[in-house]
C-alpha cells in the first residue's frame, strides 16, 4: 500500500482514536494521544491489510527549544515484512506526566528501546516488566537526552564549580 | 559474625550465576552477560550494556551536520560507509537534494566493500571463537586489501567519512578503480578457500547446526534484522524492498536460510559476500562519468580552483566552512541495509545548522534481547557461538 492509502485506511477505521494523520516527505505519519497508543498500535499490528509486524525503532524527542506543547514526543516506526510498507506513529507527551503504555506485549523487540526511553528521557513506560536504566550506570542522576541536561560539564561534585554547574543546569544548552 | 552465621553460604536456588565479560574476548567489545546456569545449561541470560557509551547522540545535538558524519563512523566501526550513507540520505531527504549518478555508484561501491570487510571480520572472529584459527588469519589478510583501498580513496583506513552530504569526498581515480577490480577478481577464490575449510567441516557443523535457532515469527517479533532475519527465512533486504542510492539498477540475489540456526547465518553471510562482489563488479562496469557531488554550493564545497577566480564561490566556501548547511525544519527516517541489518537515522531538524535530535537505529542494539532469548536452554559452550553469529558491534549498541 502507498502511504496515502495507509493514511486513508487508518483514518476510516480508527478515526476517533487518532489526532491527525499526514504524509510527510513520502512517509505515512500518525499522531496519537498517549491514552490511545496501545489500542491503535494493536490495530496496526493485527489488521490483515496493514500487518505491521516489525518494530523498527522507538525513540524520544524533546522539543524544549521550540517551545511547543506538548514538550515531549515518542516516535514509533513500523514495517510490514510481507506488505513492504512503513508507518511512523508520533505520540505527544505532557511535561508534567510523560507516560506511555508498553508495547512489548505486541512486539517483544520493544523491551530495550522502551528501557532506553526511560534511561535517556525519563519517560515512564507503564506495564514494562523491567524498567531500569539500560545504558547509563544505575546510580546516574538525570536523563542525558533531555534538552535541559547540559552537554558541556560532567555531573561530578567539585567544590570549585558547584555554582557554575547549577547555573548551567538552569540555562538552556549552548547552541552554535 | 562468621560467614555461615550471615547465611552467605546458604544458596537459595540450585543454580549458579556466572558472569561473562565485559572483557571476555568472544563478546567482541565490552559486553557483559550474566548467565544463570543449571549445570551446563543456560537458564537465563541477562545482558548488561553501556560500557562503551560515548554520548554520540547527545554530542550530535551540538555539532553541525557535516561534523556529525565523522562521529557516525565510530558507531558501527567495522563498516563506517553504511553509517555515513544512512545519515547523509536522511539529511538529503530533508534537504530534498538529487545526488548525481556517479556519486551514487561510488557510494554503492564503498558500502559493498565495507560489507565484505565487515563480513570478513565477522567470519574471522566467529571462527576463532569456535576454534578455527586458520580462517581468522586468512580473513584478516583479505580485509587488509579493502583497508588499503579505503586509505587510497579517503586517506583513512577505517574511519573513512568518505560519503558526505551531497555526494562523496573525492572522485575515484582510474588507479583506484583498477585496484578495486583487482580485489574483486582476487576475492572469489579466497571465499572458496574459507568454504573448503568450514562448510563441510564436521567439527564446524557440530558446533553450529541446530544451535541458536530462531524461527521466522520470533525473528520478526524480536526486531532482528539483516543476515539474522534472512537466515530465519524472512525475505527482507532494504536494498531490494526499498531501493536507495540506485540499488534497483543492480542484479543481485538475496540469500535466505531455512532453519535460522548459526550454520544458516554463516551460509547467508558467506553468500552475501559473493553477492556484494557481484554488485561491485556491475558498478565498476556501469560507472558513469560526471560530477561526484551536487552542483549546489549551499550543500557541497565549491571546487578549489574556482576560489581564485569566482567571488561567489569564495563566499559560498566561507559560509559553508564557518556556518555549515541549514537543513529545513522537519523530521524523517531513512533506513539502509548495513552489514548487520537495518541502519537508519531519525533526524529532527529545527531549521538551523545544528540537528535538534539525531537517533541511530542500530541493528546490534535491537538484536541483543533476541540474542539472549536464543541462549536460554542451550549449553554454555554454545553461548560464544550464538554471540558470534549475531555479529554485534558494541560501538553502535552503546552509542
Amino acid at each position: 500500500m502507498t502511504s496515502e492509502e495507509i493514511i486513508e485506511k487508518v483514518k476510516s477505521d480508527q478515526g476517533e482514536d487518532i489526532q491527525s494523520a499526514e504524509v510527510n516527505l513520502g512517509d505515512a505519519v500518525l499522531f496519537v494521544a498517549p491514552g490511545a497508543v496501545h489500542k491503535v498500535l494493536g490495530y496496526l499490528k493485527n489488521d490483515s491489510d496493514l500487518n505491521f509486524d516489525y518494530l523498527s525503532h522507538i525513540t524520544g524527542a524533546d522539543y524544549l527549544n521550540e517551545e511547543r506543547d506538548p514538550r515531549f514526543e515518542v516516535v514509533y516506526e513500523f514495517h510490514s515484512m510481507d506488505k513492504n510498507h512503513s508507518i511512523r506513529v508520533r505520540v505527544g507527551l505532557e511535561e508534567e506526566d510523560p507516560t506511555v503504555p508498553t508495547v512489548s506485549d505486541l512486539w517483544r523487540g520493544a523491551l530495550y528501546p522502551e528501557r532506553e526511553l526511560f534511561d535517556m528521557f525519563g519517560f515512564k513506560v507503564t506495564g514494562h516488566p523491567n524498567l531500569i536504566r539500560l545504558i547509563m550506570p544505575e546510580e546516574w542522576g538525570g536523563h542525558p537526552l533531555l534538552k535541559d541536561y547540559p552537554l558541556t560539564i560532567e555531573d561530578i561534585a567539585f567544590s570549585h564549580n558547584r555554582e557554575l554547574k547549577q547555573d548551567l543546569v538552569k540555562s538552556k544548552p549552548p547552541t552554535r | 559474625m562468621s560467614v555461615t552465621e550471615q547465611g552467605l553460604l546458604e544458596r537459595e536456588k540450585d543454580s549458579m550465576t556466572l558472569n561473562m565479560g565485559p572483557q571476555h574476548p568472544s563478546t567482541h567489545g565490552v559486553f557483559r552477560i550474566v548467565l544463570e546456569m543449571d549445570g551446563e545449561v543456560v537458564d537465563d541470560a541477562e545482558p548488561h550494556i553501556g560500557f562503551l557509551h560515548t554520548g554520540i547522540e547527545k554530542t550530535s545535538e551540538a555539532k553541525r551536520y557535516a561534523h556529525v558524519i565523522p562521529m557516525t563512523d565510530r558507531l558501527d566501526y567495522l563498516s563506517p560507509p553504511s553509517n555515513n550513507l544512512a545519515f547523509c540520505l536522511t539529511a538529503e531527504k530533508l534537504l530534498q537534494t538529487e545526488i548525481p549518478e556517479r556519486a551514487n555508484y561510488l557510494r554503492v561501491i564503498m558500502c559493498e566493500l565495507a560489507r565484505m570487510a565487515s563480513h570478513l571480520v565477522w567470519l574471522a572472529t566467529h571462527a576463532l571463537d569456535i576454534g578455527a584459527m586458520t580462517v581468522f588469519l586468512y580473513c584478516w589478510r583479505e580485509r587488509e586489501r579493502i583497508l588499503d583501498l579505503n586509505e587510497e580513496i579517503s586517506g583513512v583506513r577505517m574511519m573513512t567519512s568518505y560519503i558526505r552530504l551531497g555526494g562523496v569526498a573525492k572522485d575515484a581515480t582510474p588507479g583506484w578503480l583498477q585496484g578495486v577490480r583487482k580485489f574483486i577478481d582476487y576475492l572469489p577464490a579466497k571465499i572458496d578457500e574459507y568454504e573448503r575449510l568450514l562448510t563441510n567441516n564436521p567439527i564446524w557443523i557440530d558446533r553450529t547446526q541446530g544451535i541458536g535457532i530462531m524461527s521466522r515469527e520470533e525473528a520478526i517479533n524480536w526486531s532482528m534484522s539483516g543476515p539474522v532475519l534472512r537466515a530465519s527465512g524472512v525475505d527482507f533486504d532494504l536494498r531490494k524492498q526499498r531501493p536507495y542510492s540506485g540499488y534497483e539498477n543492480f542484479d543481485f540475489a538475496v540469500p535466505l536460510g531455512k532453519n535460522g540456526d548459526i550454520y544458516d547465518r554463516y551460509l547467508v553471510r558467506v553468500a552475501e559476500m559473493r553477492e556484494s562482489r557481484n554488485i561491485v563488479e556491475q558498478a565498476l562496469k556501469k560507472l558513469p562519468t560526471g560530477p561526484y557531488k551536487v552542483d549546489d554550493n549551499k550543500i557541497s564545497l565549491p571546487n578549489r580552483n574556482t576560489l581564485k577566480s569566482s567571488m561567489e564561490a569564495l563566499i559560498h566556501h566561507f559560509k559553508l566552512v564557518s556556518e555549515g548547511i541549514s537543513v529545513p525544519k522537519g523530521e524523517t527516517y531513512v533506513p539502509v541495509e548495513g552489514p548487520r541489518g537495518e541502519v537508519g537515522f531519525y533526524i529532527i531538524s529545527d531549521g538551523s545548522n545544528v540537528p535538534s535530535r539525531v537517533k541511530l537505529r542500530a541493528p546490534s542494539f535491537m538484536a541483543i534481547p533476541g540474542m539472549c532469548a536464543m541462549m536460554e536452554g542451550c549449553f554454555i559452550a554454545d553461548v560464544v557461538g550464538i554471540i558470534g553469529s549475531i555479529d554485534i558491534v558494541m560501538g553502535e549498541v552503546d552509542r
